[in-house]
C-alpha cells in the first residue's frame, strides 16, 4: 500500500478519454482554413553527391503550385549538440532521402505532381555505408570542415577524419587488470540500425504571419528545444525567441523520434518566405523511416577479464557507431554510451572508446533507450559467456558483481541508492531460475534467458524543467507544464504529484501538452527524465501553492501557519478539527474578512528544477572529474522462451521485468511501461530488419516488410515487478523508467538461446531465419 | 467531380470527389471527422480504419467515389450517443498510452463485439492483429475487451445480454 | 499519401457495359474489387491506368455457390466472405484456412481472392489452395467465355494468362468427390501478417493420393507433380532424404528481403512434413 494519498496509485490517465472517444487532436487534426499551403520535399536519390544543377522548369507549370525552393534559399545550419546540418542540402548530398528543393502548392496532389517533375543532376561522390570503411585509411570524408562545426564542449571531433565525436572514458588499471585476471574473453557483437515507428508520422504546420511572428505546431517531444533551435537558425531574419512559438498537440508516439527538430524546421523555413500563409508537411510513411533519425548501428568490441571466482578485474569496451550523415543528436547517443558501457557492474578497471563515425546512410539519433540496448547487448552476452566458462550460475554471477550504492561509476562519480540486488533475486524467483524446463514438442526447446539494465538519463548539466499552477474558481487545479504526454501518462503523473501535496484529486486536475508562449520552460521530453525532473518542478511550485495558503491562513485568521494543513480539497487545523475551509471557498476570490474586505486572491504557482550537481567537465582522455549523469535506474529481467528447432521461431511463454522506479507516481502506468517496453524490445531482437541495398537505400521503408509485432505476437505472460529504492532527490523518490524497459531484452533471448540450443548468436536482429540457420550449421559440425 | 451520396454517422450527405481522391482524406478533410487517423497510407496499420456498411475498412484503401450508397461509421458516430461499452472499458484499463491507433482498435473492436459478443482471447487477437500499436504491447488492451467478453457471457448465461 | 496521378472511374451495372469498357481501354484499364492492391499501387505509381472500372456494381461478380459438383466463387468475393461460408467451410476448407492467413481483418473485409491471383505475386497465400483442387479461372471478354486451368493462370512473376481485353468472373472449384484432409502451411516472419515466405498446401485423400503445391518458393505458385508421384499410395512417417530430393527438384526460391534461398529451402521440407502430418491428422479426424 501506497503511504500517500494519490502518489503510487493506478488512477485513471486523464487523457484517457479523449484518445478512445476520437475526441483527442493530434497535429494533423488541426484545421487552418483555406489558405493553408502544402509542401512537398524532394530528395536526394543519391546517398554521395554533388549537386550540379536543380530543374523546375516543369514542376512550375504544374497548376496550384505557389512557389519551389531549393537549398540556396535556407543557407542556415541547425543542430541540437554540434551544428553539421543545413536545413535543405546546399551543395552536397550525404545519404538517400535528404531534403534537396521543396514545392509549395495549393494542395497536396499538384505539390505531389510538381516535385515529381524536378530534375535533379548530380555528380557522383564516392559513398560509405560502413563504420568501420570511414575509419580505414584515407577514407572518403564526408565532412571536410568537421573541425569548423560550434559544438558544446564535451564532443571531441577529430579533424580530418570521419569521427565527429570520441567519448573516452578511462579509470583503474587496465593492464594490470587483465594481467591479474584467469580468464580473459574477446568478442564482437554488431546492431544494426533500427526505427522508431511511432504510428503517427511527423507533421508539421508553419506560419510566419506579417508582424514577423512566426508560429510552428508540430507533432513534437521537444516544442522548447524546437523553439530555440528555430531561433537560432532563423536568427539572420532577425527572428528572436519571443518570436517564436511552438504548439505541441498531442503526439501519436515519439520514441525518441519526435526528440530534437528534424522536418520540422522546413516548415518553419517555408514558412519564412510564404510570409503570411501556413504551410504543412506531412512525412509519408516513407519518409518517417529514412528522414527522421534511426537507431544508430554499432560494432562493439569487448575484452572482458575476471578471476575464478567470478570477480571482474577489467573490461575495455570498444563502440564503432553508424551515425549517419548528421550526427547533431547522434553524437549524444556515443557520448551516452561512451560514460555507461560498463553497464551495471562494478568494475576496477575499465577502459571505454565511444566513437562517432559519420556514413552516408540517414541520421542517427535519440531512439528510447538511447544507446544502452545497443551496448548491453553485447556487454549482457558476454556476461553470461564469463560465468558459463567460469561454471558459475549466470544469476549468481550477477549477484556477485552488480553495483551497489556508493560504488564509483566509470567516470568516477558514486552510484545511487538502488534495487538491483533485489530486482535480479525477484526476477530470478519469478521465473524459477535454475529450475528445468522441457518441451513436450520433440521439435521444440525450452529456454530461460536472463539480463540486467540501466540507464541514466543523458542530458546536458543544466537541462531543466519548470511548473505554472494555477487554481480555478472551483478549487479545480490548471498545471502548466512543457514536457509532452508522448503516451507514457506523464501528465496524468504531474496531476498525481501536485494532487498529493495540494489534497486536489487528480480527476479535478487539468494538464494539456503545451503552447511554448503559455507554458514555461522544459528542455525536452526524452531521457525518461520528466517524470523525476518536471515532477520536481510540479512538486515545487505546488508546494509554493501551499505555503502561500499557509500565509494566508495566518494572515486571515490570525493563526500561526503551522497548524494548518490540506486535505480533502480545502485547509484544515491541527488546532480546531472543526475548521475546515474548502479551496473553491477562496482559491480565487479570497477570505472574506468582518469588515467586508478580502483577503488574497488567485493563487498561483511557481516552480523550477535543475540538477546544480550535474557536471560535464571533465578530462577529455580519461572522462574522469565531471558528474554527468544524474542517476541511474537499473532493473533485470528474464524470458522462457520456446524454440522451434527447425523453423527457428520463437515463442516468448513469459517475460519478467523488474525496475526500479524509486517510487512509482502511477505503478499501472509504470506496468503499463514494461508491457510497451519489453514488446518494442522484442520486436527489435526477433523481427525488424532494416536492410539498405548497396546504393545505401533502405529496401523496407514500410511495415509490409519492417515488421513490428501484432496482437499475435505478443508474449504469452508478462509479469512486471516495480522495485522502489527511492531516489533521494526525486519527487516522492520517483525516477524515470520509460526507456529502461526495453533496454535487456536483445540480450536476455540471445542468452536463452544459447542456454538452450548452444548457439551464441552475436549480431542482432535474432530472426527465426537466423535461429534456424545457427542451429542447422550447428548440426553440420 | 463526381457526386456521392452515402450514410455518415447516420446522417445522408452529399458531396464532390474526384475519382483519385482517397476516403480517408474526404472523411478527414471535406466531411471533418479526424478520428480516422493516417499512419501508413497502405493498409499495414489500421489507424484509418471505418466501418464499411458494418463491416471495418482501411479508409486509405477505399477510393471515395466507390463509397457512393454506402454507409460508414467512425468513432465520432460510435461516441456520439454517449462512449460505448468498448470505449469506457478501454478507458477504465488505461488501455492506450499515445492513443493515435485508438480510434482503428475501436472500430475492430466494435465489429467484433456486434459479430460476437463473447470472443475467447485467441478470436480477440485475431480482429485486432491489424491494428499495429507500438506503445501498449497490446496487454491492456487485450484484457479490456476480453473483460468485456467475460462479461457477456456471464450476463447471456442469465439474460442473454448485450453485445458492444 | 494523396493519389497524384488522375483517371477516370466507372462502375457499370451490367457485364457486358463492363467488357466495353475493357475492350476500349484495354491496357490502360485498371479492374478495381477490393483495391487493397489497386490503391496502393496507384499511390505509389506503380501503374497509371487512364480509367478505374469498378466490378462491384455487377451482380454477377457477387455470387458464391454450388454449381453441378463446383464452387463458384465470383471475383468480388472477399475473403472474409469465404471465411464466414460454411459452403467453403465443408466442402473446400483449405480455402477458408488460407484466406484466414491473408493479411487481417480489415483487409480480407475488402480484399477478394480473384483480385489475389490476378496479382499474379510468387507469394500468393490463394494459390496453393486452388492448385490442390480443380480449379478453372473463368474469363470473359466482349469476344465471348474462356476457362484457364488455374495451372496455366500464373504466367510470371506479377502476370497472368489473362488477356487485356478480358475480365475474370470468378473462379470454379471442383469439390473432390472422395473424403480428404487438407492443410495450408504458411512461413511468415511473425504470427502477424505477413506475406508468406514459403507456402505450401497440401490435400491428401482417403486412398493416399496426395496433391501438394508451393508458393513463394518459385517464380510462380506451382503444383509439385513429382512429389505427389513419389508420396502416392504411400503411407507417410517423415522427410526422408529421397523425398527432400525431390522436393528440391521442384522448387527454385530466391533471397529477397523477406528470407534467404537457403531459409525457404530448408523450410519447404519442414512444411511439407508438417503439413502432411496435419492434413492426415485431419483426414482420421473426420
Amino acid at each position: 500500500m501506497s503511504k500517500y494519498r494519490f502518489v503510487g496509485k493506478g488512477v485513471e490517465r486523464i487523457d484517457g478519454r479523449e484518445k478512445v472517444s476520437g475526441a483527442a487532436i493530434y497535429t494533423d487534426d488541426l484545421e487552418f482554413g483555406p489558405d493553408l499551403l502544402y509542401a512537398e520535399i524532394v530528395e536526394s536519390s543519391e546517398a554521395h553527391a554533388k549537386i550540379v544543377s536543380i530543374d523546375v522548369t516543369e514542376a512550375e507549370k504544374v497548376e496550384g503550385v505557389v512557389q519551389i525552393f531549393t537549398g540556396k534559399d535556407f543557407p542556415y545550419k541547425f543542430g541540437l549538440y554540434m551544428k553539421d546540418r543545413y536545413i535543405f542540402a546546399q551543395d552536397i548530398v550525404r545519404f538517400i532521402g535528404e531534403q534537396v528543393a521543396a514545392v509549395v502548392a495549393r494542395d497536396p496532389k499538384a505539390a505531389k505532381k510538381a516535385a515529381e517533375l524536378i530534375k535533379i543532376e548530380y555528380e557522383l561522390l564516392t559513398p560509405v555505408f560502413s563504420q568501420m570503411d570511414a575509419i580505414s585509411e584515407n577514407p572518403v570524408l564526408l565532412h571536410p570542415d568537421l573541425g569548423e562545426y560550434p559544438h558544446v564542449p564535451w564532443f571531441f571531433p577529430k579533424e580530418n577524419t570521419n569521427i565527429a565525436h570520441w567519448r573516452k572514458t578511462k579509470r583503474g588499471d587496465l593492464d594490470g587488470g587483465f594481467k591479474d585476471a584467469d580468464l580473459i574473453l574477446e568478442e564482437t557483437f554488431e546492431v544494426p540500425r533500427y526505427a522508431h515507428c511511432a504510428i503517427e508520422t511527423h507533421v508539421v504546420i508553419s506560419k510566419y504571419d506579417y508582424s514577423g511572428r512566426l508560429t510552428v505546431w508540430a507533432s513534437s517531444q521537444s516544442p522548447y528545444t524546437q523553439r530555440h533551435l528555430f531561433a537560432e537558425a532563423l536568427a539572420p531574419l532577425g527572428i528572436k525567441h519571443k518570436d517564436v512559438r511552438v504548439i505541441a498537440p498531442h503526439v501519436g508516439g515519439g520514441f525518441g523520434g519526435k526528440a530534437g527538430v528534424t522536418m520540422e524546421i522546413l516548415a518553419a523555413a517555408l514558412a519564412t518566405k510564404m510570409k503570411g500563409h501556413p504551410v504543412k508537411i506531412r512525412w509519408s510513411r516513407e519518409q518517417e523511416f529514412y528522414n527522421t533519425y534511426q537507431r544508430l548501428g554499432v560494432v562493439a568490441k569487448l575484452k572482458l577479464g575476471l578471476k575464478k571466482d567470478g570477480s571482474i578485474t577489467a573490461l575495455q569496451h570498444q563502440l564503432y557507431w553508424d551515425a549517419g550523415a548528421y550526427v547533431e543528436y547522434g553524437a549524444n547517443v556515443v557520448n551516452a554510451v561512451g560514460l555507461s558501457a560498463t553497464g551495471p557492474y562494478k568494475i576496477p578497471a575499465i577502459s571505454i572508446d565511444s566513437l562517432c563515425i559519420y556514413t552516408n546512410l540517414p541520421p542517427g539519433g535519440a531512439y528510447r533507450g538511447f544507446g544502452y540496448s545497443e551496448f548491453l547487448f553485447g556487454l549482457e552476452s558476454l556476461m553470461d559467456q564469463a560465468a558459463e566458462k567460469l561454471g558459475i550460475d549466470a544469476v549468481e554471477f550477477r549477484l556477485k558483481n552488480a553495483i551497489s550504492k556508493g560504488d564509483t561509476l566509470a567516470y568516477g562519480a558514486h552510484m545511487n541508492p538502488n534495487g538491483l540486488k533485489q530486482a535480479i533475486t525477484e526476477v530470478a524467483k519469478e521465473i524459477e531460475w535454475g529450475k528445468e524446463v522441457v518441451s513436450i514438442d520433440p521439435e521444440k526447446v525450452l529456454c530461460k534467458g536472463f539480463s540486467l539494465l540501466w540507464k541514466a538519463p543523458a542530458m546536458p548539466p543544466n537541462a531543466s524543467s519548470s511548473a505554472f499552477i494555477k487554481f480555478n474558481e472551483d478549487g479545480s487545479l490548471n498545471i502548466l507544464v512543457s514536457g509532452m504526454d508522448i503516451g507514457q501518462g506523464y501528465l496524468t503523473v504531474m496531476a498525481q504529484i501536485a494532487a498529493e501535496i495540494l489534497s486536489v484529486p487528480p480527476n479535478k486536475i487539468r494538464v494539456e501538452n503545451p503552447d511554448t508562449d503559455r507554458n514555461p520552460y522544459e528542455w525536452q521530453t526524452v531521457a525518461s527524465h520528466v517524470t523525476w525532473s518536471c515532477g520536481n518542478a510540479v512538486k515545487k511550485a505546488a508546494i509554493h501553492i501551499r505555503e502561500q495558503i499557509f500565509d494566508l491562513m495566518e494572515r486571515a485568521f490570525k493563526v500561526s501557519k503551522d497548524n494548518f494543513y490540506l486535505e480533502d480539497d480545502g485547509v484544515k487545523s491541527h488546532l480546531d478539527p472543526s475548521f475546515y475551509l474548502a479551496f473553491k471557498d477562496f482559491v480565487v476570490f479570497g477570505i472574506p474578512m468582518d469588515d467586508g474586505s478580502f483577503r488574497g486572491g488567485p493563487i498561483t504557482g511557481v516552480g523550477t528544477f535543475l540538477p546544480e550537481f550535474s557536471s560535464a567537465k571533465s578530462d577529455p582522455e580519461t572522462g574522469q572529474g565531471g558528474h554527468p549523469n544524474v542517476h541511474y535506474t537499473v532493473g533485470a529481467a528474464a524470458v522462457l522462451l520456446e524454440v522451434d528447432k527447425k523453423s527457428g521461431q520463437i515463442k516468448v511463454l513469459k517475460a519478467v521485468e523488474a525496475i526500479d522506479a524509486g517510487q512509482a507516481i502511477n505503478p499501472d502506468l509504470v506496468k503499463g511501461q514494461i508491457t510497451g517496453g519489453l514488446l518494442q524490445g522484442l520486436a527489435t531482437v526477433l523481427y525488424e530488419d532494416m536492410r539498405f541495398n548497396d546504393k545505401g537505400r533502405l529496401l523496407n521503408p514500410n511495415f509490409t516488410d519492417y515488421k513490428i509485432p501484432t496482437t499475435k505476437d505478443i508474449p504469452e505472460e508478462i509479469v512486471p515487478i516495480i522495485i522502489e529504492v527511492p531516489q533521494p532527490d526525486g519527487p516522492f523518490g520517483a525516477r524515470g523508467v520509460g526507456e529502461q524497459t526495453m533496454i535487456p531484452v536483445a540480450p536476455m533471448i540471445a542468452n536463452a538461446l544459447y542456454n538452450g540450443l548452444g548457439i551464441r548468436i552475436k549480431s542482432m536482429p535474432i530472426t527465426a531465419e537466423k535461429v534456424a540457420m545457427a542451429i542447422l550449421e550447428k548440426e553440420k559440425n | 467531380m463526381n457526386k456521392i451520396t452515402f450514410i455518415i454517422n447516420g446522417e445522408k450527405r452529399s458531396i464532390y470527389v474526384e475519382p483519385n481522391d482517397v476516403l480517408l482524406d474526404v472523411l478527414r478533410d471535406k466531411l471533418g471527422l479526424k478520428s480516422p487517423k493516417c499512419g501508413c497510407e497502405r493498409g499495414d496499420c489500421g489507424a484509418c480504419s471505418v466501418l464499411l456498411n458494418g463491416k471495418s475498412v482501411r479508409s486509405c484503401l477505399v477510393f471515395a467515389i466507390e463509397v457512393d450508397g454506402c454507409e460508414i461509421e467512425t468513432v465520432e458516430g460510435i461516441s456520439q450517443n454517449g462512449l460505448s461499452v468498448v470505449q469506457e472499458a478501454f478507458i477504465e484499463m488505461n488501455s492506450f498510452q499515445c492513443g493515435f491507433c485508438a480510434p482503428g482498435v475501436v472500430i475492430a473492436t466494435t465489429e467484433l463485439l456486434r459479430k460476437n459478443s463473447t470472443p475467447t482471447k485467441e478470436e480477440i487477437k485475431e480482429a485486432l492483429a491489424g491494428n499495429l500499436c507500438r506503445c501498449t504491447g497490446y496487454t491492456p488492451i487485450l484484457e479490456a475487451v476480453e473483460k468485456i467478453s467475460h462479461h457477456n457471457k456471464h450476463n447471456s448465461d442469465n439474460t442473454g445480454g448485450t453485445n458492444e | 499519401m494523396v493519389v497524384a496521378h488522375d483517371f477516370l472511374y466507372q462502375k457499370p451495372s451490367t457485364l457486358l457495359d463492363a467488357l466495353k469498357l475493357r475492350a476500349q481501354y484495354g491496357e490502360k484499364c485498371s479492374l478495381l474489387a477490393g483495391g487493397t492492391d489497386l490503391v496502393v499501387n496507384i499511390k505509389e505509381r506503380r501503374i497509371s491506368p487512364d480509367i478505374v472500372i469498378d466490378i462491384k456494381g455487377i451482380p454477377e461478380f457477387s455470387i458464391l455457390e454450388e454449381r453441378d459438383g463446383s464452387i463458384f466463387i465470383g471475383s468480388a468475393i472477399t475473403f472474409t466472405e469465404l471465411i464466414e461460408s460454411p459452403l467453403i467451410k465443408s466442402r473446400v476448407p483449405i480455402i477458408a484456412e488460407s484466406a484466414h492467413t491473408v493479411a487481417s481483418v480489415g483487409v480480407r473485409n475488402r480484399a477478394t481472392l480473384v483480385g489475389n491471383i490476378c496479382s499474379a505475386v510468387p507469394s500468393l497465400d490463394s494459390a496453393p489452395a486452388l492448385l490442390v483442387y480443380k480449379t478453372d479461372v473463368v474469363v470473359e471478354s466482349v469476344d465471348g467465355k474462356r476457362i484457364i486451368p488455374i495451372d496455366k493462370w500464373f504466367v510470371a512473376p506479377k502476370k497472368t494468362a489473362l488477356q487485356n481485353n478480358e475480365i475474370v468472373l470468378g473462379v470454379l472449384v471442383e469439390i473432390p468427390n472422395s473424403e480428404n484432409g487438407t492443410a495450408y502451411m504458411k512461413l511468415g516472419r511473425y504470427s502477424g501478417e505477413d506475406l508468406a515466405q514459403a507456402g505450401v498446401g497440401i490435400m491428401i485423400s482417403k486412398n493416399l493420393e496426395y496433391k501438394i503445391a508451393f508458393c513463394a518458393v518459385g517464380p510462380v505458385p506451382r503444383r509439385a507433380l513429382k512429389v505427389e508421384a513419389f508420396l502416392n499410395g504411400k503411407e507417410f512417417s517423415s522427410i526422408t532424404n529421397e523425398l527432400s530430393e525431390i522436393i528440391q527438384s521442384e522448387i527454385s526460391p530466391i533471397t529477397d528481403i523477406r528470407a534467404s534461398k537457403e531459409y525457404r529451402r530448408h523450410m519447404v521440407d519442414v512444411l511439407v512434413e508438417r503439413g502432411i502430418k496435419l492434413a492426415l491428422s485431419r483426414l482420421q479426424g473426420e
